[in-house]
């Protein structure tokens, strides 16, 4: 006798599972699981929109509301990809036009996204709610228009770090008076002027607003004003640059910001003017997190406002911090958990402020939670990066930046392996590491052997020989996204691990010693990765096979080479040709 | 983007305890040695021709990069996009320095030798200098070259050009010795200059 669910009650208990890695364990468990839950499924995110094609999605997963799409790979962010690389938005937005009328959100990552895509979205989706693009291009105020004028139950537009053709800032007038509905609100990469009214009656009309994040255009002394419209703020992100101090708009300010009574996020606070900072310190008590990444503000200010954010749990600085400021926060901030701080003067030859491997030992010791550091310092030992590791075996993101290239153990003047070894073998959540400093092929072996729960592992600089990556690749069993410029690194490690490719969503590798051949062979045994050149110097075939390729970019996938590449990309596939050694 | 980072080849005196080489391992290791996992080159591969015949900039032996902690980088190493910050974060930075606030356009004049009408062009169309001078190759007609030489316009038959900018403190400089971000803080104008004249 058959024992069957209804399929209605599996249908309601999926409905309590979001995650997505849950959701594909259902899938799996059986043909009419995988139906089910198909049908059901409502979110769905693509890490990289070349592993699979919009029809593919579509026709697995016929009722999404919600698709996050990821489109260049991170190095992108610093420059090392070519402009015109890809990861165009428009043909997924135009197949979830036809396919999902009801979709309510999208969420791109490095992607470009023109205005024609945006006025797809505004005119073709009658319940779109949620647009966040983080880190895009290729769209102007215009695209952003339309959204405005036309969605009318829009609650989030995210446009941080995106880079926008500022038109003009009318746009924002295109909201209609009948509109109500917004909830968050991230315009801080725009700069050309807003109209001020127009954004206050916006303001001041929706009384769900919990995110506000302005550019520096909106002046301090118009500040005020919004904030009395919006004292449900939860997150504020506004520049505080004034022309020059008055006492009545210091306490006007004041006033506004402590009538914010719930205001627990802060950033942005660029050109700041220190005398300007009490006015914040009533709220400090409430934030768990403050971004000052853009704020010029020093020590002592800058002490005197983070000892007083007992319950921060995120901090990201600028260097002008320094040890004693991060004494300090870890004196202070006991419940913090994510520590991200920035260099002041990256490209200067000489260190500008007093910010050592020390304050990130404080931190480690004084703060109990905190799992998250992106640190850029100058000088960096063994003996701290292991006190570190047994301080907070519990750090999950570990990312260190030794300004310099090459640098050794200030002490020892040994590479750093040890350090980092001693990270891995601690820190047994470890997921994403980025290494820095003078490293040999030691500090793979350490990693290979300790981070087996490491998703996300970025290299530059670094290493000896083809051994290093093999150990990472034949080592780390979670590894997901690999990512390596200027090492030493050629054809065998990575033909040796050719099927770990497979099991990873991407490996990216520049200024290696990887050659056309390698990569040729690669792309002919393995169908189901896309082999990527980037060779901006001309077609492959115009280069002798052991030439070490520029680029590199490899990921699975399951709808083959892209079609709409530009002129610098080639896949290497069955079809390149290699020429007779 | 300008390459010429220094990659040092290896060395196997620092790879210090391990004697095992990725061959032995691909012999000992039973998933390796299959065919599916691993992909071996064809038995008349010359593969010792990869770390010494590779032309990716400057040679440095190995012993300069391991010692050389105390030395400041020169010009050329900053042209390597390092240290991995966000371009938005440099300019935020950088732009400090002399009051330039997040703008989303520096038309700067250039001026060809020889030619009195000019052009304008927005330098934040461009990540770097391969862009620009690939742009004004094509603009001017002519090759184009700066201090880098791994960034070149266009070949255009026999005509050489040196592109030169105009600085803050009112100097000539040649394009192309300081990183691209501070560049964008320092030049007021450019001029392609003929090559016979630098």
């Amino acid at each position: 006798m058959g024992y069957s669910f209804p399929e209605e009650v599996l249908e309601h208990v999926l409905s309590f599972i979001d995650s997505d890695s849950d959701r594909n364990s259902v899938s799996l468990v059986c043909k009419s699981w995988h139906d089910i839950e198909r049908w059901c499924r409502r979110r769905l995110f693509v890490g990289n929109c070349y592993a699979v094609s919009p029809a593919i999605a579509i026709r697995r997963f016929p009722e999404l509301r919600s698709v996050s799409l990821k489109g260049k790979p991170h190095f992108a962010d610093f420059n090392l990809v070519p402009h015109e690389w890809g990861g165009y938005a428009y043909p997924w937005i135009a197949a979830f036009a036809k396919a999902y009328p009801w979709l309510e959100e999208l969420r791109l990552k490095r992607m470009v996204v023109s205005d024609e895509a945006l006025e797809l979205i505004a005119k073709k989706f009658k319940n779109f709610r949620v647009l966040v693009m983080y880190s895009c291009e290729g769209f102007s105020t215009d695209g952003l228009a339309t959204i405005a004028a036309n969605c009318r139950n829009l609650k989030e537009l995210d446009l941080s770090e995106s880079e926008v053709d500022d038109v003009s800032g009318n746009w924002l007038s295109q909201f209609p008076d009948s509109y109500t509905s917004l909830e968050s609100l991230n315009i801080t990469s725009l700069s050309s002027e807003i109209r001020f009214s127009a954004l206050e009656r916006l303001v001041g009309r929706c009384p769900n607003l919990k995110t506000l994040k302005l550019s520096h255009s909106v002046p301090l002394d118009l500040l005020p004003n919004l904030l009395q419209k919006a004292p449900q703020l939860v997150e504020l992100g506004s520049g505080l640059h004034t022309k020059e101090v008055h006492p009545d708009l210091y306490s006007k300010l004041a006033g506004a910001f402590s009538g914010c009574k719930g205001l627990k996020r802060l950033c942005g606070l660029q050109d700041v003017v220190p005398s300007y900072l009490p006015t914040l310190y009533p709220i400090c008590v409430g934030l768990t997190s403050l971004n000052l990444s853009d704020a010029p503000i020093q020590c002592p200010e800058l002490i005197k406002l983070v000892s007083q954010c007992q319950n921060l749990q995120r901090l990201w600085v600028l260097d002008y911090i320094e040890d004693t400021g991060l004494n300090a926060l870890a004196e202070s901030c006991k419940d913090l958990r994510e520590l991200r701080v920035f260099p002041s003067d990256p490209f200067g030859q000489e260190p500008n402020v007093s910010l050592t491997e020390q304050g990130l030992v404080s931190v480690s010791a004084g703060c109990p939670k905190l799992h998250s550091v992106l640190y850029f310092c100058r000088r960096m030992s063994n003996v701290a990066l292991s006190t570190i590791a047994r301080n907070r075996p519990n750090l999950t993101h570990f990312r260190l930046c030794i300004i310099e290239r090459f640098r050794p153990d200030y002490i020892t003047l040994e590479p750093l392996d040890v350090g980092f070894g001693a990270i891995v073998e601690h820190c047994k959540d470890l997921k994403r590491l980025s290494l820095s400093g003078l490293l040999t092929d030691r500090v793979f072996e350490y990693i290979g052997s300790h981070g087996k729960k490491l998703e996300m592992l970025s290299l530059a600089f670094a290493g000896d020989s083809d051994l290093g990556l093999h150990h990472v690749l034949s080592g780390c069993k979670s590894l997901r996204k690999l990512e390596i410029r200027d090492c030493p690194f050629g054809d065998k490690a990575l033909l040796a691990n050719a099927a770990k490719l497979e099991t990873m969503r991407s490996l990216w590798m520049s200024a290696c010693q990887v050659s056309y051949r390698a990569c040729k062979l690669l792309g002919q045994k393995m169908p189901r990765l896309n082999v990527e050149v980037i060779a901006e110097q001309g077609h492959p075939d115009s280069s002798p096979d052991e030439y070490p390729v520029e680029k590199l970019y490899i990921y699975r996938t399951v709808s083959g080479p892209r079609s709409d590449m530009p002129s610098f990309v080639w896949t290497m596939d069955k079809n390149s040709a290699l020429s007779s050694s | 983007m300008g390459g010429g980072a220094a990659t040092p080849h290896s060395s196997s005196s620092s790879s210090s305890s391990s004697s095992s080489s990725i061959d032995s391992i691909s012999n000992n290791h039973p998933s390796l040695s299959s065919a599916s996992s691993s992909i071996s080159l064809p038995p008349n591969t010359k593969r010792s021709g990869l770390s010494t015949d590779l032309r990716l900039g400057p040679s440095i032996s190995t012993a300069h990069i391991h010692h050389c902690s105390s030395s400041a980088p020169s010009p050329r190493d900053q042209r390597v996009d390092w240290p991995p910050i966000k371009p938005l974060l440099r300019s935020t930075l950088t732009g400090k320095a002399d009051n330039q606030r997040q703008a989303t356009n520096l038309f700067v004049k250039v001026y060809m030798e020889g030619i009195s009408i000019g052009r304008k062009l927005d330098l934040f169309a461009y990540s770097g200098y391969d862009g620009l001078v690939t742009t004004l190759s094509h603009m001017f007609k002519t090759t184009i070259f700066c201090s880098d030489p791994h960034v070149g316009g266009a070949d255009h038959s026999g005509k050489y050009h040196i592109l030169t900018y105009e600085d803050k403190e009112g100097d000539w400089m040649m394009v192309g010795d300081v990183p691209w971000e501070m560049f964008l803080t320092t030049v007021k104008k450019l001029k392609i200059t003929r090559a016979d004249r630098c």
